[in-house]
């Protein structure tokens, strides 16, 4: 446990746009809300009000997450490449720190670690912002400042880093995989293999199971942790006009954890992850 | 007592390449090991293999363990320094002293720092900041500051200048070593070094050529100055390497007999890095 802390550690030494991009973001925000015009008449109605509130709370989370996508990915590309490219990993490696806590420790940071991160700065930067416009509009509105609506964006918050820190385990072991196996060219390597595989099923066989199952592994996300089918959204989402739809509703992890591609997309995260770390035994510097 | 490494046909192959070729060596505890041969020679490989990062083949025994299999565990009695460019730049010294400290239990802090407070480094420099020089110093104040059975050092002055690499030397020795340690040092600058060792290991291709104490070296082998007029007949004793220099003839001579050979000339052992030219070339130079 003490030398997980210090490799987490280790990744904000190295890595210390984890904490610079989040704070630019947050800061670039908080100079529009002082700066920026503020209208508060659309906040008249009390209804129109709350949910203006969950938007507003919603956006910046939405904001926030869209910039650590990026972000991580760009990361688990980098992690394990870096210390090869700069020979640094004969240094990482004369230490009593094993592979598999290296490739874990990096793995936690890319899909927990960070994500955490960015969910405090858009925190932070709600509660600021929220501050500085209420000042400014000289009023304290129920539509900034309701605790239900904030303690609900949370939970929203750590289901959406839990179930995506699952369903994208097997892109994540497959950048991690990539980064520990590339002597260049790293972006490269991760985009060509898919590519070509569904280049060749196309030309020979002209069918798409490629594309529909990465296609399916990147947006397939929502339809599977969240409730929104048809039925679902006549029985519930009729009264959303008059009623601030409420998360536990509209969030589904019954459906998420008994969904067969949840699971296998585990399985296949999990061997590229064993992959991973057989390939950081084996391979040193560039 | 047991070898502190102990290697039986060790053997690593690159694709076709084969970096060592059935090597056998081992190395008691307490000693200064040089291993020695020219670039490519297999060197590195076999450091890698005793270090645990990379597989290989046949046996390898490091302090008891399989270094592959178990690097981690042996990574809490042994250390290494690869060579003077493997600090990260973007690293802080008193990171990497926090680090250390955090993740090894035979690391002592206050032993860094004395370390480092006789050198010019401050704390929150960068590696990059640093001169080769100084990110020496600071691998070594890692280094010497764990309580390790057996330190590897991997052409550590490769790229120093004669200051840096005197003062790294003279630390090691003076502030290092101990009868409880044991050094395996490769480099291919064997003057730098030969003072400073009690043994030697040869590798040439892959193979080991020579595997000796100097005290050994003293006696299997001699050179012996011969003038033009006897040199037919010391030729008779088969030396196993000839150079001319100044129209003298020094002859290498392995397992002699020192009452015949002193007929021929005066007898003296060979340096390292003469024994080293004579062993890897072979005939006359």
């Amino acid at each position: 446990m003490k030398t997980y802390s210090w490799l987490i550690r280790r990744e904000f030494w190295e890595f210390r746009a984890t904490w610079l991009i989040p704070a630019v973001v947050g800061a670039v925000l908080l100079i529009s809300a002082l700066f920026g015009r503020i209208d508060m008449t659309a906040f008249d109605s009390h209804l129109a009000a709350l949910n203006l509130g969950t938007i507003y709370l919603l956006g910046l989370a939405v904001l926030f997450y869209a910039v650590m996508s990026i972000y991580t990915s760009w990361y688990l590309m980098d992690c394990l490449y870096n210390d090869r490219r700069d020979r640094s990993i004969l240094f990482w490696k004369s230490l009593p720190v094993s592979d598999s806590q290296t490739v874990l420790s990096k793995l936690l940071m890319g899909l927990a670690v960070i994500p955490l991160v960015f969910m405090v700065a858009a925190d932070l930067t709600s509660l600021l912002m929220a501050f500085v416009i209420s000042i400014r509009a000289r009023t304290f509105s129920a539509v900034l400042w309701n605790p239900q609506t904030w303690f609900q964006v949370q939970v929203l918050w750590l289901y959406v880093i839990a179930t995506t820190a699952i369903w994208y385990l097997p892109i994540a072991g497959w950048l991690m995989l990539v980064s520990a196996w590339a002597k260049r060219a790293v972006m490269l390597w991760t985009l060509l293999p898919p590519l070509v595989l569904y280049l060749i099923e196309k030309w020979f066989l002209n069918t798409h199971v490629v594309q529909n199952v990465l296609g399916q592994r990147l947006v397939g996300y929502a339809a599977v942790a969240y409730h929104g089918n048809e039925q679902w959204i006549n029985d519930n989402m009729s009264e959303a006009a008059t009623v601030p739809v409420s998360v536990w509703r509209f969030i589904n992890p019954a459906g998420f954890f008994s969904s067969l591609e949840v699971w296998i997309g585990l399985a296949v995260g999990v061997a590229m992850i064993v992959g991973t770390i057989q390939l950081r035994m084996r391979r040193s510097e560039i | 007592m047991p070898a502190l490494i102990e290697s039986k046909d060790l053997t690593k192959r690159y694709g076709s390449h084969i970096a060592l070729d059935r090597a056998n060596f081992s190395i008691e505890a307490g000693k200064i090991v040089g291993l020695i041969g020219p670039n490519g020679a297999g060197k590195t490989s076999a450091l890698r293999a005793v270090l645990g990062l990379t597989s290989y083949e046949g046996q390898l025994t490091v302090l008891g363990r399989e270094p592959f299999r178990e690097r981690t565990a042996l990574m809490g009695d042994a250390c290494f320094i690869a060579d003077v460019a493997v600090l990260p730049g973007w690293l802080r010294v008193d990171q990497a002293i926090d680090f250390v400290a955090g993740v090894h239990p035979k690391f002592r802090r206050d032993r860094a720092l004395g370390f480092l407070a006789k050198t010019q480094i401050t704390g929150k420099r960068k590696m990059r900041e640093l001169s080769k020089g100084m990110k020496t110093q600071v691998h070594l104040a890692l280094t010497m500051a764990i309580d390790a059975k057996l330190l590897v050092l991997d052409e550590p002055t490769l790229g120093l200048d004669i200051l840096a690499r005197r003062a790294f030397y003279d630390a090691l020795v003076n502030d290092y070593m101990d009868d409880t340690r044991t050094i395996l040092i490769t480099t291919h600058q064997v003057e730098e070094v030969e003072n400073l060792l009690t043994d030697i290991i040869f590798i040439d291709k892959g193979r080991i050529v020579l595997d000796s104490s100097l005290d050994d070296v003293a006696v299997r082998f001699a050179a012996v100055t011969v003038s033009p007029d006897r040199i037919e007949a010391a030729r008779a004793e088969k030396p196993f390497y000839e150079r001319h220099i100044l129209g003298k003839s020094l002859l290498y001579f392995e397992n002699p007999d020192p009452a015949k050979l002193a007929a021929f000339g005066e007898l003296h052992t060979p340096s390292v890095s003469d024994l080293f030219v004579a062993k890897l070339s072979g005939g006359v130079a």
